[in-house]
Parts: C-alpha cells; structure tokens; sequence
C-alpha cells in the first residue's frame, strides 16, 4: 500500500559539499537556510572533458588552510584549495611510465599533511605535500607492494593516519602500518558453505568503524555481504550478513561507531547496526542507480548519497528522510563535505541543536529501541531548553493522528490536491 | 428467554430513541449524509437519485450563469471572463529537471564520452548480434525474422547453451556491437535485452502486445535500404540514453530512396515500436470543403493549392517495450551495478494524487521546430531525431527525394 499521505520535508540543514563526476567536473553544492533549505549547484570547477575523470577525491577538511586533492583518469593528481577551486599543483605519477594511466587506474587516494595513493595493481605510495616549496621533490616518496595479484579496489585510511586498508577483486581486505610500511593483518576467507562451494573474494569498499579505533572494520563484498572483522579477534569475519542482491558498493560509518550505512549497485540504502547485524532501516526514495559514494557529516545529522543516477541526495540519519536532491547530469564518482562552510556562524550552531532535538524527539516517538543511547544523553540538556516547543509539536501531531480515519484523510487529501492545483 | 425479550425491547426503544435523535440529526446536516452510508437499499437510491439531480440541476444553473455573463459581456463589448483549462494528464505533470536542454554543453561532452560515440560517429559500422534464450519457438523465430529485415547488418546466431557472458565474450571478439537477445516465455516473446558493446550498457525491456507483420493488414514488405530513424519524445537524460542505445543499433546514414522509417515514440515509459514505408503524394485541394474547414485552410489555400501529403503503409513487426533496468557495462545481473532500475515501491511512494510523476524516459517534446515532412501525418505531432539533436531534415530535400 503506498503512502497516501505527503511528509513535508525540513530541508536541509546548511552544508556545503563537493561532488566528482565522469566528465572531471568538480560541483559545489551549497544549502542554505534562506532558500528553505534546498541544495543548489553553486559553482563547477573545470571542462567537461571524459580523459579526466575523477576516479578518486580526498579532502583535508582543516579549518585553516584545507586542501582537495583529486585522482583523474589520465593518472594527474590535482591539488586544489576547495574553497575556490583554485589549483594550487597537480602531481604526476613517474613512477611507472611503460604502463598507460589507464590500464594502471588510482583507486584510493588520503590527504592529510602526506598523501596516500594507491593503483589498481597494488602500488602504494606515500608522499609529503608541502605548499610551502612548490618543487616537485620535498623528500622522497616511499613506496610499496600491498598485493601481487589481483586488483585493488579501495584504500582507507583511519583516524590517526597511521594504519591503512586495502583490498579488492581477489584480494582479501589487509592492514598495514604507514609508518614503517609493513602488513600488519589480512582477513582470512570463510570456509566454504555446506555445499562445498567457495566465492572468490571480491572486496568493493571498506571503512573502518571508529575514527580513533583501527581494529574494527567493517567490509562490503560484490556478492552482497557486509562483513565486520576484528583484526584484535581473528582473520575470519566476527559479523558477516546480506544485504539485498545486488554487490555493496559504498561503506560508511557513523559517528557513534556502531552504525553503518551501505548503499548497493541497485541503488538501496540502508543503516546497519554493525554489532547485531541488525538492518536499522532503509532510506527510501526515488533512488534508482548504483550507489558510489556515501559520505557522513562530521557535525550534522545527515548523510550524502551520490552515484550513478546522478543525483546528490542528502539525508537525515534520524528519520531517513531524504533533504534534497541535485541532479547533477552526470555519473558521480564521489561525494565529499565541507565542514568549514559556515553562513553565520551563529546561526548555524543554533540550527543544528534545534534539528538534532528535533530528530531525537521524532525517534523517540518512532521507535525508542533504534536510538544509540550516546546521544540522548548528549543532546539531553538541549531537549530541555527546547521542551515548549516540542510540545506544542506533540500537540500538532496528535491532531493529525486523529484525523487518520480513512475518509477524513482522504478527504484530506483531496484538500491538498486541490491547493496543489490551486 | 423472557429476558432476553426484554432486552430486545429495550434495544429496541432505545434504538428507536436513537433513530429519533438521528432524524433530528439528521435534519440539521441533511446535505452532509453520503448515501452509501443508508442501509435501505430503496432508500439509498432514492437519496442518491435526489442528490445527482440536484447536481445535475446546479450544473445547469452555473453553465447557464456563465454563458449569460459571457453573452453580457459581449453586448458590451467588454473582455469575456477567461475560458477555463481543463486539466489534463499532461498539463499536471510535474516539471522534471532531468529533460536535456540543447543548449547544455555537459550534456554534448557527455555524448562524445559515452558508450555509443563510437558508432554513432561513424568511426564503427554497427552490426548485430542476435540470439534468443534457450528455449525458443513458434513466434520467437518470427519475430526474429521480421527483426532481421528492419535492424540491417543484423545476424542470427543460434543460442545453444552457452552463457551470456561467452556470448559477449564472443561478439567482442568477432567486432559485433550490439547484442539483442529475444526472450521467450510460454512461446510468445516477453522480454528484449540490448547490450552495447565492448562496454556499453545493458538495457533490459519489457516487451510487450506484439503483432508479426502478416498479422497486420494490408502490410507492405520492406526494401532492404537503410532505413531513417524517428525517435520521438526521448527526452530526459535518461531518455537519452536509451535513445542513443537504439539509434546505435541502426547505421547512421539512411538511404533516402528507400523510404522506410523506424519509429521509436516514447509515451508515458512505454517505447513504441512502428515500421513503415511512406511516400509523397500530392493532392488538389478541393474547392468545395464545409464552411467550418475553409476558415482554417485559407492560409494554406493563398499559399499552394496542391498539397504534399505522406501516406504510410506499416510493414514488420508491432510491439512495445518498457524498461526495465538500465545496467553500467555489459551483462552482468549479479554483480551488476545499474544506472537506473525500475523500483515500483519507491516510485510511488512520494507521489500526491492528482499529479503524475514525470515518467524517467521522457515526456512531450521540448518545442523544438521540427522540419520533417512525417509531421504532415496526423499521428506524429513532434520528431526529434536521436542524437545530438540532429539529423534534422530540410523540406526542400525531403521534397527532392520524393519528387524523383
């Protein structure tokens, strides 16, 4: 039965992100509280032009002085200052001239104060990036071996920047240490099922699940399975469930280090609680093409989605309502925030307790079970000081709920069709 | 028992008290009782009967109403109150920010990076593949047949039981590029899949209410000229796509003489497929037409009194496909990732009544000025030619070719 009533959405909250497409073109979308909240290209940076690609984007999200740096398909690094699209250097791979970039593509690529690259046939390389000489040589680049067969699909880097993840098509997920470049781990396949029938690896994403821990992982597989490793525990998997039919595509935590968000090639997307493998909810929408990329908001309460339907769409993590969405006319590679947009500065720290008090209030309402305890208690204080109004939203709320007999709504709806014709 | 009785005595006092209270109820909102609410049947329909012939009577009184201030204002000469419109399926369709813009620069660097630039550039002459599902008979081998003589440089390959993945492996290596593979189910052909090669998309249809050519009457049978390509209403960027998959399926250059067009006309997501041969006549106009046609013909009448007139006569098969899904790379369904899969939960979920979605693959046609002479038959309103908007035709070259 489909939902016959209409959810009126709050917009969103004021962000600011930077999308990859097939085409090379860097767009920047911003919502902001004057337009309702409705997400809007803002800028686009670069010309259209297929041989660039972008494969891979990483953001160093500092307050003063952040850099983006970008992994085209002809095998250029570009660095650029994300807040003006202004490029600062671009970095070419020497390394290997025989092999044409394509055959050779970047996969994973991190920016903090060195930079992560990592080729689909397993070359590793960490390298300083330093603005500050523009030569071209600021210590030698250390490079490494992560796999001898197969294709590295993904790399990730955890919070402290000292381990990374690597893993792909025949390749099982492995952890080395950055500093002195050694493996420190590598996830065993699991047995073979009672038939005797063994699925090749294929590792498409991974992340790891909290920002200060790097002993848990969790993994997305192409014949759909999501996977939690413990590198403290064992090599085999400690959680390990389906997900729908279709191979995970894109991994994401969450904050509270227990959720995760997966998104599949046909364009579901989904939060998990890693722990029980239990499915949270869907995000349901009008989402239809391959998932690429999903990127969580390190202060809001709100996921970005983007992929092959080319459309960026955002989130609320709450509710999983869907914000807004950007048709953004080509196949996007990835979806990156900024965290340091601010439109006043006031403003938004104002918005974001009221939405975060709105959110948890509507959860509780929902169902109580869903919700980390974390937040409540964090946000506790805040509800507080919001409680008349969230009264009165209670209040309006019942209202609606007794309306919910089948004609009145209907006769309801009627109502709202006819203002919409109006 | 007699107790009993006497509850029912009282139910039924108190029934009757209700029954009071509900008539004095009633009274105050007459107007407001539905009648499906009355339980007598003869009741109801006399209820039901009094309402509609008060509607019917209030109808009148508006028209009546309307025409008169019309009339009024027309004696004095003032403006006429605005005439309503009504409102339509298509005039209520939510505006869709997916419809490609011919002045979008993304969108044509988009076309020479996709899939199909290869032979719609000419750099490649399509040839096709063509295979069935294992099992295959009756009107399966017809239709392919009939799909062999509209789809030129086009061969049949028997299916066997090989994998679809080695069949594409294959066709890759023998420079074929595209795949059809025509499914069957119950002996009748339910389901097309399109796959572009070496890396192109895979399009999987729903194929549907298909007429083979002997089933059609008065048919003709097609030359084997190339034949023109009309693909109308693919206008969202999914669209596009689509349109760009099937416009790769025949060579870019047709042949003129030949005078065969293949139709595509995409309606509401449904992708009609029609064949035709056409030719141009030339008609006198008669004189003597009824009053109400010459007011709109006498600008055509100063201008020409002969008019060119294309008559059509449909040859190969009828059928309609619909999309299903829309796959990045070639046929993979397992570990497949796809641009666009039909998801009938989530289309409807945020869709409010009385307004239509805009269906993915395209709506009316932007207002493009369209010059092809197939748009004096009367089904065919707007023709966009796939593409980069383009070929567009000239009438005068159009013109040429009929006249020899």
């Amino acid at each position: 039965m489909p939902r016959t009533t209409t959810v009126d959405c709050p917009g969103c909250p004021p962000l600011r992100a930077l999308t990859f497409d097939a085409l090379g073109l860097i767009k920047v979308i911003e919502a902001r509280e004057k337009g309702g909240g409705v997400a809007k290209v803002v800028e686009r940076w670069g010309d259209p032009d297929a041989s660039k690609c972008v494969l891979a984007a990483s953001m160093n999200d500092r307050k003063i002085d952040p850099l983006l740096a970008v992994a085209r398909k002809n095998g250029v690094i570009e660095i650029l200052n994300p807040l003006n699209g202004e490029l600062s250097r671009t970095v070419s791979d020497v390394s290997n001239a025989g092999v044409r970039p394509e055959d050779d593509a970047i996969v994973g690529l991190h920016l903090s104060c060195t930079l992560l690259t990592c080729k689909t046939k397993g070359n590793a390389r960490i390298k300083t990036v330093d603005l500050a000489d523009t030569q071209a040589d600021s210590g030698a680049p250390k490079t490494w071996n992560v796999c001898g067969s197969g294709n590295i699909l993904f790399s990730e880097v955890d919070g402290s920047e000292s381990y990374a993840l690597f893993g792909g098509k025949g390749v099982e997920v492995n952890m080395w240490d950055l500093e002195n470049c050694t493996k420190i781990w590598t996830a065993k396949p699991p047995p073979a099922n009672s038939l005797g029938i063994f699925t090749p690896t294929w590792f498409t994403s991974a992340t790891f699940l909290g920002k200060d821990d790097h002993r848990k992982v969790v993994a997305g597989t192409n014949n759909h399975q999501v996977r939690l490793y413990d590198i403290s525990a064992q090599r085999r998997p400690v959680v390990s469930f389906d997900f729908r039919e279709t191979p995970i595509k894109a991994v994401a935590e969450d904050l509270d280090g227990h959720t995760v968000y997966i998104g599949n090639g046909s364009g579901d997307l989904a939060s998990v609680d890693i722990r029980t493998g239990k499915l949270l909810g869907c995000f349901l929408g009008k989402c239809s093409g391959s998932i690429r990329s999903i990127a969580r908001h390190p202060e809001l309460p709100v996921i970005a989605s983007c992929g092959l339907d080319s459309y960026l769409r955002i989130w609320d993590i709450g509710t999983r309502q869907l914000l807004s969405s950007v048709f953004l006319k080509q196949h996007l590679t990835k979806v990156v925030f900024d965290t340091n947009f601010t439109e006043e500065v006031k403003h938004v720290a104002a918005d974001l307790a009221l939405h975060e008090a709105q959110s948890i209030g509507e959860i509780e309402t929902a169902d109580e079970t869903e919700k980390p305890a974390m937040k409540r208690k964090k946000s506790s204080s805040k509800e507080n000081k919001e409680g008349k109004k969230k009264n009165k939203s209670s209040k309006e709320k019942e209202g609606i709920k007794k309306l919910k007999s089948k004609k009145r709504s209907k006769n309801q709806e009627h109502d709202i069709a006819a203002a919409d014709d109006a | 028992m007699g107790g009993k009785r006497k509850t029912n005595e009282n139910e039924g006092m108190e029934g009757e008290e209700d029954s009071k209270h509900n008539i004095k109820k009633m009274k105050k909102e007459k107007s407001e009782i539905l009648p499906s609410s009355i339980k007598n049947k003869e009741k109801r329909s006399a209820v039901h009967a009094k309402l509609k012939h008060q509607k019917k009577l209030d109808k009148r009184k508006k028209l009546k109403a309307r025409d008169a201030a019309a009339k009024l204002a027309l004696e004095l000469g003032e403006e006429p109150p605005p005439k309503q419109i009504p409102r339509t399926i298509e005039n209520t369709r939510e505006a869709d920010e997916t419809v490609c813009m011919p002045d979008d620069e993304e969108l044509f660097a988009g076309n020479d990076a996709d899939e199909f630039s290869a032979v719609l550039k000419q750099d490649r002459t399509p040839k096709i593949l063509i295979t069935t599902c294992r099992f295959n008979s009756t009107r399966g081998p017809a239709f392919i047949t009939e799909l062999l003589s509209v789809i030129p440089n086009s061969h049949y390959y028997k299916r066997g039981t090989y994998d679809l993945k080695k069949i594409v492996e294959y066709a890759n290596n023998k420079e074929f590029t595209s795949i059809i593979v025509v499914h069957t189910n119950r002996r009748e052909p339910d389901a097309l899949l399109i796959i572009g090669l070496p890396d192109g998309p895979t399009a999987h249809f729903k194929l549907s209410s298909l007429v083979l050519r002997k089933d059609i009457k008065n048919h003709g049978n097609p030359t084997s000229h190339e034949p023109e390509l009309v693909l109308n209403n693919f206008t969202t960027r999914l669209g596009h796509r689509i349109g760009r998959l099937i416009q790769s399926l025949f060579p870019q250059s047709p042949n003129f003489r030949g005078r065969r067009v293949v139709t595509f006309h995409n309606q509401r997501d449904f992708i009609f497929f029609r064949h035709h041969r056409y030719i141009f006549e030339t008609k006198e106009i008669k004189q003597s037409e009824s009053k109400g046609k010459k007011a709109k013909d006498t600008k055509g009448e100063s201008i020409s009194k002969e008019k060119v007139i294309a008559r059509l006569q449909e040859c190969g098969p009828r059928f309609t496909l619909k999309l299903v899904s829309l796959q990045h790379g070639t046929f993979d369904t397992r570990g497949g990732e796809f641009e666009w899969v039909h998801k009938p939960q989530s289309q409807h979920v945020f869709r409010s009544r009385g307004k239509i979605h805009d269906h993915p693959c395209g709506r009316s046609c932007v207002n493009s000025p369209s010059e092809h002479m197939l748009l004096r038959c009367g089904w065919i309103r707007d023709i966009w030619f796939g593409g980069c908007y383009g070929p567009k035709f000239n009438r005068e070259k159009l013109l040429l070719i009929s006249g020899c």
